[in-house]
């Protein structure tokens, strides 16, 4: 089935954030600073007023007169409000009749600064591992430690422990599309169109910053041209919106790519120890310890480290534990979320713990993972249940698969496992609104489709199974933040989960009252001739005839449907500081890769692939296999190649395409995808949300197999060939 | 080169734009001028593909020729390309193949597969028409799918 989107997109008729256009438009630039900490002690604005084409210039000094009611967010300043935390962070804005204008009215706009104590890495905070009273540290923005059972004793009369330690890097999203929107104000109220995949808490995070109410903003989304986690909160908009005050026209402004690798707000470096205490041939206790770099603060940092923790534990019983994370400040940009945010590193120490742990057992390693691997109605860590979850299910088949490989496994080649676990964010509310017309049905909702398919394709397949109107009668509709219900946003693998649930219902609620009117238990409908017919047993009768007079002057019939999830419980007894969070829907994904390594320049080659993914039900197998390789390939660039570098003065060294290596179209080896039914979900049918899993195990199942290869580990990602050299005593 | 007018044949149509600075790229004078915004704007390095034109037939980073570099030549944008035959099969075979998700690269590998696949004779092999695709970058669909279209692509024009 050919989504509806695919052909307008492949003709390059549909409008992106990068497209926008208003009459009257200004073009911006951000004007950022040149040092990663510091203090600005003068910035004259004045020459750059007086440049060509400018029409609107903005610094910290007037964000009063622009806005003197607002209450302005401390936590984010638009513009460093006393410390410059981060090199790039923009320190004023301008808008010109052209973009080459304003980029050359910004770049005469020179601070003079002060430069403080730069923190670059986590080592530059903790050059050891910290102490308990390290916490105290000011750098310290987050902490989390949680324990449970006799840890110390289990340790002590283990019969074997294994501990290591793993490091990963900063990797960036890269959509394609860089960040762009237009900002402009109308009768007083503000209007932001933007590539985003949030469009409410785009709206609400706006009204936070600039602490204007949420009534005076409206966002409309675009189409988004990748997101991949780097465009929710809100970014370039409340610049925009400042120019657009003080222009009094619309303000476009979009982001070079260089200006999206130094501001991007991604996942940063971070530093893991493992310690598994082993008794019996089976894990008896767990200790787990995080550095994470979270850049310059936002909020949401402890998050950032209480959710990612948890997948340091991974989807295995865990009789006793202790694990304490610590979220560092530095002169980085501020950590923010990155398809599974943090998952793929997180998963990449432990399962490489693992897999080694099970060699030094002499173990296969798929088996020593289905020992522990979570069953419906085992505990988690914090004793919340888990919910039905294709674990076991996807270890037996790649179990088969991986015996295939082995048979014929030329030498110098290796295979690796990995097993990840993944919670759909489907607590995240949301609604939609159905539109029963004689000749179709339309889906009205608040965001555009980002991509995957979940909005264009997964929505209307969810209406179509309910109420059996073909898919090609089912046109879904965009509405801006003042016309949509409210959704809360494609994010955490939960469009279809979540606001599916709400289309599901609202399907359900037309068939029902259509089923009451045509006095039968169930209806379905049809389309004849373009005509929607209501089927009741054999009867057969058009829309037209079931809906009252007021609904045939409205045109058709409506119906509302609202999904907000139910709140998951832990135990709280078990956190000693900090926040953790519950897990919502479970899902699994099990990867197999075959790599061969050249032993003497330490390239990894990845020969084939196979994704095992629990989908519990698949509402479109074509989405779920374009979701799959996507996220695999995306991994595979985690894996090897992509690695933000920077300098011990914080600044990026590779903020651009041509030194930051993604993943190209010879790269990619062949990916065998098995969807895992049967383990429902909380999504409509019992589906699961698969944006996020397919990249979490891929740089462990990589790992394993170099390891496999070479009976060497490499403890850091990327996986470049200077670390395998390395490993290998190459270089 | 002067910051003067510019001529150039676009989707087979001369046109004429008034004072073009000297610096100004084709890619902005395509989505700007001539209003093209089918042509994408990545990441204006010559990194990513998603602004590949046709010059004089030829696959071209629009974001690395400057406008007044090709003043008096043949410029086909993805809105030409998806007017003609081989740039119709290569959109339905994207379609079909499920090589379209976020979209924002598509024109760009459209663009640079048709560009390979016109003319007369036997099409290209398919290890040659993905070497033409070497510098095409796409983040959401792992490629595999778009590999799928360009063999079907080439199939449907042999």
């Amino acid at each position: 089935m050919i989504r509806s989107d695919a052909e307008p997109k492949a003709r390059g008729a549909l409008e992106y954030g990068t497209d926008l256009e208003a009459p009257g438009m200004l073009w911006a630039a951000l004007v950022r600073s040149p040092i990663a900490h510091g203090r600005i002690v003068r910035m004259d604005l004045s020459p750059a007023r007086k440049m060509p084409g400018v029409v609107a210039v903005v610094g910290p000094e007037d964000l009063r007169t622009l806005l003197p009611k607002a209450a302005l967010e401390a936590e984010r300043p638009v513009f460093p409000l006393d410390e410059i935390r981060y090199r790039g962070e923009p320190v004023a804005a301008v808008a010109a009749e052209t973009l080459e204008q304003a980029r050359r009215a910004a770049a005469t706009i020179e601070p003079e600064v002060e430069s403080l104590r730069v923190d670059a890495r986590i080592e530059d905070i903790f050059p050891e591992w910290p102490s308990p009273a390290a916490a105290k540290d000011p750098r310290v923005v987050g902490h989390v430690h949680a324990r449970f059972g006799d840890v110390d004793a289990k340790f002590r009369s283990a019969e074997l422990v294994h501990s290591e330690t793993y490091r990963t890097s900063g990797v960036h999203q890269v959509a394609i599309e860089p960040h762009a929107c237009l900002a402009e104000v109308r009768n007083g109220t503000f209007h932001i169109r933007s590539s985003t995949q949030t469009p409410f808490g785009l709206r609400d995070d706006v009204a936070s910053i600039l602490g204007i109410p949420e009534s005076r903003l409206v966002v409309e989304g675009t189409w988004v041209g990748g997101g991949f986690g780097g465009k929710g909160a809100a970014f370039l908009e409340p610049y925009a919106v400042l120019l657009a005050i003080a222009s009094g026209r619309p303000v476009k402004l979009s982001l070079t790519f260089e200006e999206e690798f130094e501001l991007g707000r991604t996942t940063l470096p971070s530093i893991i120890r493992l310690d598994t205490a082993v008794h019996r041939g089976r894990i008896v206790a767990r200790r787990v310890r995080l550095l994470l770099d979270t850049g310059a603060s936002l909020p949401g940092r402890d998050f950032a480290v209480g959710y990612s923790i948890g997948f340091l534990l991974g989807p295995y019983r865990t009789t006793a534990y202790e694990i304490e994370g610590f979220a560092l400040q530095t002169n980085k940009p501020p950590f923010g979320p990155h398809r599974a945010p943090f998952a793929p590193q997180s998963v990449f120490a432990l399962e490489s713990h693992i897999d080694g742990l099970a060699r030094r057992l002499g173990v296969d390693p798929i088996e020593f993972r289905k020992l522990h691997a979570w069953r419906e109605g085992d505990r988690t860590a914090y004793d919340q249940p888990v919910g039905p979850i294709g674990l076991e299910a996807g270890l037996e088949a790649a179990a088969r698969t991986a015996g295939e490989w082995r048979a014929g496994l030329p030498s110098g080649h290796g295979i690796g496992v990995a097993a990840g676990f993944w919670s759909t964010g489907v607590g995240a509310g949301g609604e939609a609104r159905l539109w029963l017309r004689p000749d179709g049905l339309t889906i009205l909702e608040g965001e555009r489709e980002i991509g995957n398919g979940s909005v264009v394709q997964g929505l209307a397949l969810v209406a179509e199974r309910v109420l059996g109107l073909p898919v090609e009668a089912i046109r879904v509709e965009y509405g801006d933040t003042a016309t949509a219900p409210f959704d809360s946003g494609v994010f955490g693998s939960r469009t279809l989960g979540a606001l599916g649930q709400a289309v599901e219902k609202a399907a359900r609620s037309l068939a029902n009252t259509l089923a009451t009117r045509a006095g039968a238990q169930t209806v379905q409908l049809e389309m004849k001739n373009d005509r929607v017919l209501v089927v009741a047993g054999r009867r057969r009768q058009k829309l037209v005839d079931l809906l009252t007079p007021e609904e045939r002057a409205a045109g058709g019939i409506e119906a509302h449907g609202k999904h907000y999830g139910s709140e998951r419980k832990i135990d709280a007894s078990r956190v000693v500081t900090g926040t953790v969070y519950p897990y919502q829907d479970f899902t699994a994904a099990v990867h197999l890769a075959e790599v061969e390594v050249d032993r003497e320049t330490g390239h990894v080659r990845v020969v084939r692939y196979a994704a095992f993914q629990d989908v519990g039900k698949a509402v479109d197998s074509a989405s779920v296999t374009g979701q799959v390789e996507g996220g695999v390939v995306m991994g595979l660039g985690t894996a090897l190649s992509e690695e933000m570098l920077w300098t011990p003065e914080a600044r990026l060294a590779n903020p651009g395409l041509l030194d930051y290596r993604l993943p190209r179209i010879r790269d990619v080896p062949p990916i065998h995808v098995e969807a895992i039914e049967g383990f429902a979900g909380a999504g409509p049918f019992g589906a699961k949300g698969l944006g996020e899993p397919p990249i979490i195990p891929v740089p462990a199942a990589v790992a394993n197999a170099v390891a496999d290869a070479t009976g060497t580990r490499v403890y850091e990602l990327p996986m470049t060939p200077e670390r395998v050299a390395r490993a290998l005593k190459l270089l | 080169m002067s910051d003067g007018p510019l001529t150039l044949t676009i989707n087979g149509k001369p046109q004429q734009f008034e004072r073009v600075p000297d610096a100004e790229r084709l890619l902005d004078t395509l989505r700007w001028r001539a209003g093209l915004k089918g042509t994408k704007e990545g990441c204006r390095t010559g990194g990513c593909g998603a602004c590949t034109v046709l010059v004089n037939g030829e696959p071209t980073l629009s974001c690395l020729v400057l406008s007044h570099e090709v003043s008096g030549e043949n410029v086909t944008t993805i809105e030409g390309v998806a007017a003609e035959k081989v740039g119709r099969i290569v959109i339905r075979a994207f379609a079909e193949a499920g090589a379209v998700q976020c979209g924002y690269c598509t024109p760009g590998f459209v663009v640079a597969l048709a560009g390979q696949l016109q003319g007369d004779g036997t099409p290209p092999s398919v290890a040659s028409l993905l070497d033409g695709l070497e510098g095409n970058l796409c983040r959401c669909t792992g490629y595999r799918a778009i590999q799928k279209a360009v063999v079907a692509a080439r199939e449907a024009l042999k």
